[in-house]
């Protein structure tokens, strides 16, 4: 018998995942509960599981391919059962029904393979209104989606699938297809034009600056006989940029052999553009293409959620960690004995962690239906890593009640599962606030996005040794420049300012988290 | 614009109450929309008023007199006395209660509500003229209006609506006193369902009817179902008749009808071939043969006209086509960007529901939803005895769009539940795609019909399958057994009819 097997809901609001890779190939035997596919969704990338064990009769999908949660994506033949697919959709509905029954037999006669292409005459679309609305929603043109619902009508999924894939849109059937290729020479000829655009706009360029080369004069005022200004005319050339060889009055004068000299310049100069105009690439590889989906979208959406639902604002500080690098220093070497690599940022969660429960405000998040705020009682930090795939957030939960080394233990081991993509989705959610260290790449100040529904992000700079008068005097400590950014909704500038003074505090005096 | 008149301005003008009028003015109000709505008479058009909701109050009305009186098969013995004025006041409550309705909800969506008749300014802005003398009259500038003035009664020569004995529909349902004996010139929808409800209340009606058959564009077995109950309730019918006038008799009045010539006829039937057999008077007599009929009424029921007519569409720069309807796209839309026309006006089928469905569309794509009309099916529901409800294709129809139709009937007369009601006339019959399962339409004529068409309906928008509709576990014992039943009956396996 044949199963088939649909993506399932991965994550919580998952619509559709991009197939990274096939465990399997088909004719592999496979245990249930066997990983048969890395899947990319939303943040993470999960592994699929079979559901039976079998054989995988056929793969529907190809690797790089986004296909929607609830499609097809690959069939097993199930052990011990017949290899050929069950003849009659019934079937699967009453499997305890006898086999003899007349009128299940009947039944099967009138009952249609659901892979089998039904053609629908007047080319009507069988798609719930639901659906039909999506496809309005995301302009997708439903006649030309490919369904993939029993006798094939056309699902939300199918339509999702559409509109994030362009090119998986099932092609119009074959009286379309002269039109398919009428598209093509379109698209081919509308590539043409905007490299004849294109290469017209890099000769005038070059044209100007060869000019230049040869003394383009560029004048308000010229005097020139008057068959000198028709013969300027004749060879298209301004009078105000040829190079005068003489003066008249005290006004520039230019002769016919300079307006000659001059135009016969240009048009080498022009020669010599076009040339290497021709020897360039071709323009259509001036620019790449990919396509924006998986995780760099959902980081996309997520970060233009964020923007235009929290206002945001920035503060910015600078605090002198000095006492902070020499704590470190000191604990760095305790903690690698005891196999832990220590940075500074399980330190600054810990910072971080203190002055959130003296801000409840700032440890909060807008319940914008209910229009209620709130404020978390518990504190999980999420710590913003950027991995080869984009920008992830792994979650160290409770940070209050964990101690320094436990804090680095956890945040280094989720941080290494989010670079190599094997963090679940769950440990990227449930964060109440987020820190950032754009200090590793180098750099000051930032503005941060709030990683939304929270209400604030810290933004590190790098620390390093920076001028600081103290006394009077001008002496080199360490410093960390923070920006916070805050949701203006509900955090004031005053409250981040007190909130931002209050980190400053325990990372200047890294003894005071020993109260903590 | 009037010297020294002050416009008020809008988001979305609605012009017209009716239930593609007012459900635009909600919906739009439910966007956040700045919306007006201009209503010349009162909130719930022909529908709550005139037509559909007193219609229905009235057949309500007459079906509980006249089953009462003709139970005596279930052993219910009575003899109803019906007063015609309490009935009519009873179904001015229900109309009462509901147009109130339809105000409250307008005003509790932020509709600003005008009293009057509108017309066109210029493309944008309107002119209302209130009712009454001295009530003087108003400008309102819109970014966008929806027209939805709805219909009239169509008026033949020969038969106005201002002489008393001359009946429109709206006026059939305020009649004071049943009168002894009516003429029905029409035998379409409305014709029938007033015909059967003044049958029952015990007038005398005969029916004249242009055509050879009730109910044009209906199958000929659901017209014969319907015809055939009309006839056992009294009713005459003069089919291939036109009426050409009336005049006053010693007792009530004369109507006076031609036999029309069988090549108008068969014209008029839109070049039908089909002729029904049974229909006694129309073959013989000789062409333009006059025939005279005692009544105290006439009731006009010919059809209904889109009124375009009285809105200067001129000055918006719109222009109704040769039948007066307004044409639209997809979205509503009339030739003018801004303007949308639902409802009615907007053309064919003039229901209620569709007109509702369109106001919510414009109201939608007027706030910049990605609204449409892509229904697939229309539903339609003629409230005779018994009722007649479809939906979608009929197997003729399914065959010219290029399927391969499989039927399935049941016959209510298998069903339990129809039996214990004592109304087991009829059946139910589902149209699918033969080579994929989509259903496609049904035709349901019997008790409730305009009721279960409704799940037929949501099959085919959900592009359900026979399997799907059969597979569904239907309560017994309900009519609704029937759609089941039909669709199983369509895949050759079902319970309660011998299969095909």
């Amino acid at each position: 018998m044949v199963r088939e097997f649909k993506l399932p809901d991965v994550g919580e609001g998952v619509s559709e995942g991009e197939i990274v890779q096939w465990l399997v190939d088909e004719g592999d035997a496979v245990e249930e509960d066997q990983p048969v596919a890395e899947v990319e969704t939303d943040k993470a990338i999960v592994e699929v599981p079979s559901p039976v064990d079998g054989t995988v009769r056929d793969i529907n999908a190809e690797e790089g391919e986004v296909v929607a949660v609830g499609s097809v994506i690959i069939t097993f033949n199930v052990e011990g059962e017949a290899e050929e697919p069950a003849e009659a959709s019934g079937d699967a509905n009453e499997p305890d029904e006898p086999a003899a029954d007349p009128a299940g037999d009947a039944g099967s006669e009138t009952a249609v393979d659901a892979d089998e292409a039904v053609e629908t005459p007047e080319g009507r679309v069988f798609a719930a209104p639901s659906a039909r609305r999506l496809a309005r929603e995301l302009g997708v043109d439903i006649a030309a989606v490919e369904g993939s619902g029993p006798s094939g009508r056309v699902t939300e999924g199918d339509v999702r699938a559409a509109a994030e894939g362009g090119d998986d849109v099932a092609e119009p059937e074959p009286a379309a297809t002269g039109t398919a290729a009428g598209g093509a020479d379109d698209s081919a000829a509308a590539e043409a034009d905007a490299g004849a655009e294109s290469a017209s706009a890099g000769t005038t360029g070059a044209a100007g600056g060869t000019a230049a080369s040869v003394g383009s004069a560029d004048r308000d005022r010229t005097l020139a006989a008057p068959a000198t200004r028709k013969l300027a005319e004749e060879e298209g050339v301004d009078l105000n940029a040829v190079p005068a060889t003489e003066e008249r009055d005290g006004q520039p004068f230019v002769t016919p052999e300079a307006v000659r000299e001059y135009a016969g310049a240009q048009q080498e100069a022009q020669r010599a553009d076009t040339e290497a105009l021709a020897r360039r690439e071709e323009p259509a590889e001036r620019e790449v293409r990919e396509p924006y989906r998986g995780v760099r979208k959902s980081i996309g959406d997520q970060m233009e959620k964020s923007k235009y639902t929290a206002p945001h604002i920035t503060h910015h500080d600078t605090v002198d960690v000095t006492e902070l690098v020499e704590t470190r220093e000191r604990l760095k070497g305790e903690a690698e004995d005891r196999g832990i690599r220590l940075t500074y940022m399980p330190l600054v969660m810990k910072a971080v962690t203190a002055a959130l429960k003296e801000f409840p405000v700032v440890n909060a998040s807008l319940d914008e239906e209910n229009e209620e705020v709130v404020k978390k009682q518990y504190y999980n930090i999420g710590v913003a890593t950027a991995t080869d795939a984009g920008l992830m957030v792994p979650v160290v939960d409770d940070v209050d009640r964990k101690g320094l080394l436990q804090i680095a233990s956890e945040m280094n081991e989720k941080v290494q599962k989010a670079r190599d993509r094997s963090i679940s989705i769950d440990e990227m959610q449930g964060g109440t606030f987020t820190i950032t260290n754009i200090g590793g790449i180098g750099g000051e100040y930032a503005t941060p996005i709030i990683n939304y529904p929270e209400v604030a992000i810290l933004a590190l700079g790098t620390i390093e040794q920076r001028p600081v008068v103290e006394d009077g005097e001008v002496v080199a400590r360490h410093t960390l420049p923070l920006s916070l950014s805050a949701d203006h909704r509900i955090v004031d500038g005053a409250d981040a300012a007190r909130f931002t003074n209050r980190v400053k505090e325990y990372l200047k005096q890294p003894e005071l988290l020993l109260l903590e | 614009m009037v010297v020294g008149d002050i416009a008020t301005g809008t988001d979305v003008l609605v012009i017209g109450a009716g239930p593609g009028g007012y459900v635009a003015a909600i919906r739009a109000g439910q966007l956040d929309l700045d919306v007006t709505l201009v209503e010349k008479e009162a909130y719930g058009g022909s529908c709550l008023n005139h037509g559909c909701i007193p219609s229905k109050a009235m057949i309500t009305a007459a079906d509980v007199a006249h089953e009462a009186g003709n139970a005596e098969e279930m052993g219910v013995h009575a003899d109803p006395a019906v007063d015609l004025a309490k009935m009519v006041e009873w179904k001015d409550g229900v109309v009462d209660q509901l147009t109130s309705g339809v105000e409250k909800l307008n005003k509790g969506n932020g509709v600003n509500l005008i009293e009057g008749r509108a017309e066109f300014a210029d493309e944008n802005s309107v002119r209302v003229a209130h009712g009454g003398e001295g009530q003087g009259s108003e400008t309102v500038e819109f970014e966008h209006a929806i027209i939805a003035t709805g219909s009239r009664p169509i008026e033949i020569p020969g038969f106005s609506f201002d002489d008393e004995p001359v009946l429109s529909s709206r006026d059939a349902l305020a009649l004071d006193s049943l009168p002894d004996s009516m003429v029905v010139v029409g035998a379409g929808y409305i014709g029938m369902e007033l015909s059967t409800v003044f049958a029952k209340l015990g007038t005398d009606v005969t029916v004249v009817e242009m055509l050879d058959d009730v109910l044009p564009g209906y199958e000929d077995d659901v017209k014969r179902i319907v015809r055939k109950r009309a006839e056992s309730l009294g009713i005459d019918f003069r089919f291939g008749r036109t009426a050409s006038g009336w005049e006053e008799a010693d007792d009530g009045i004369r109507v006076a009808t031609e036999a029309m010539e069988e090549e108008a006829a068969a014209e008029a039937d839109g070049g039908s071939e089909a002729r029904s057999a049974s229909d006694e008077s129309s073959g013989d007599e000789p062409r333009g043969a006059t025939e005279t009929f005692d009544a105290d009424k006439v009731l006009v029921a010919v059809g209904r006209q889109p009124v375009t007519d009285t809105l200067n569409l001129e000055a918006a720069g719109i222009e109704p086509n040769d039948d007066g309807f307004i044409e639209t796209d997809d979205r509503a839309r009339t030739e003018k960007e801004h303007i949308f026309a639902v409802g009615d006006v907007a053309g064919e089928p003039m229901l209620a529901h569709k007109g509702s469905k369109e106001g919510e569309v414009a109201a939608e794509v007027i706030a910049g939803e990605p609204a449409a009309l892509d229904y697939q099916a229309i539903p339609a529901a003629v409230f005779t005895d018994p009722e007649v409800g479809t939906v979608g294709l009929t197997e003729a129809e399914a065959e010219e769009a290029g399927f391969s139709p499989v039927v399935g009937q049941f016959p209510f007369r298998a069903s339990g539940r129809a039996l214990t009601t004592g109304d087991s006339e009829g059946f139910v019959r589902v149209v699918a795609d033969e080579d994929s399962g989509f259903v496609l339409g049904a035709q349901i004529v019997g008790p409730e019909a305009s009721e279960l068409v409704a799940e037929i309906g949501l099959a085919i928008e959900m592009g359900a399958t026979l399997e799907d509709v059969a597979s569904t576990v239907h309560t017994h014992p309900t009519l609704a057994e029937g759609v089941m039943e039909a669709c199983e009956n369509a895949l050759g396996h079902a319970i309660h009819t011998l299969n095909r």
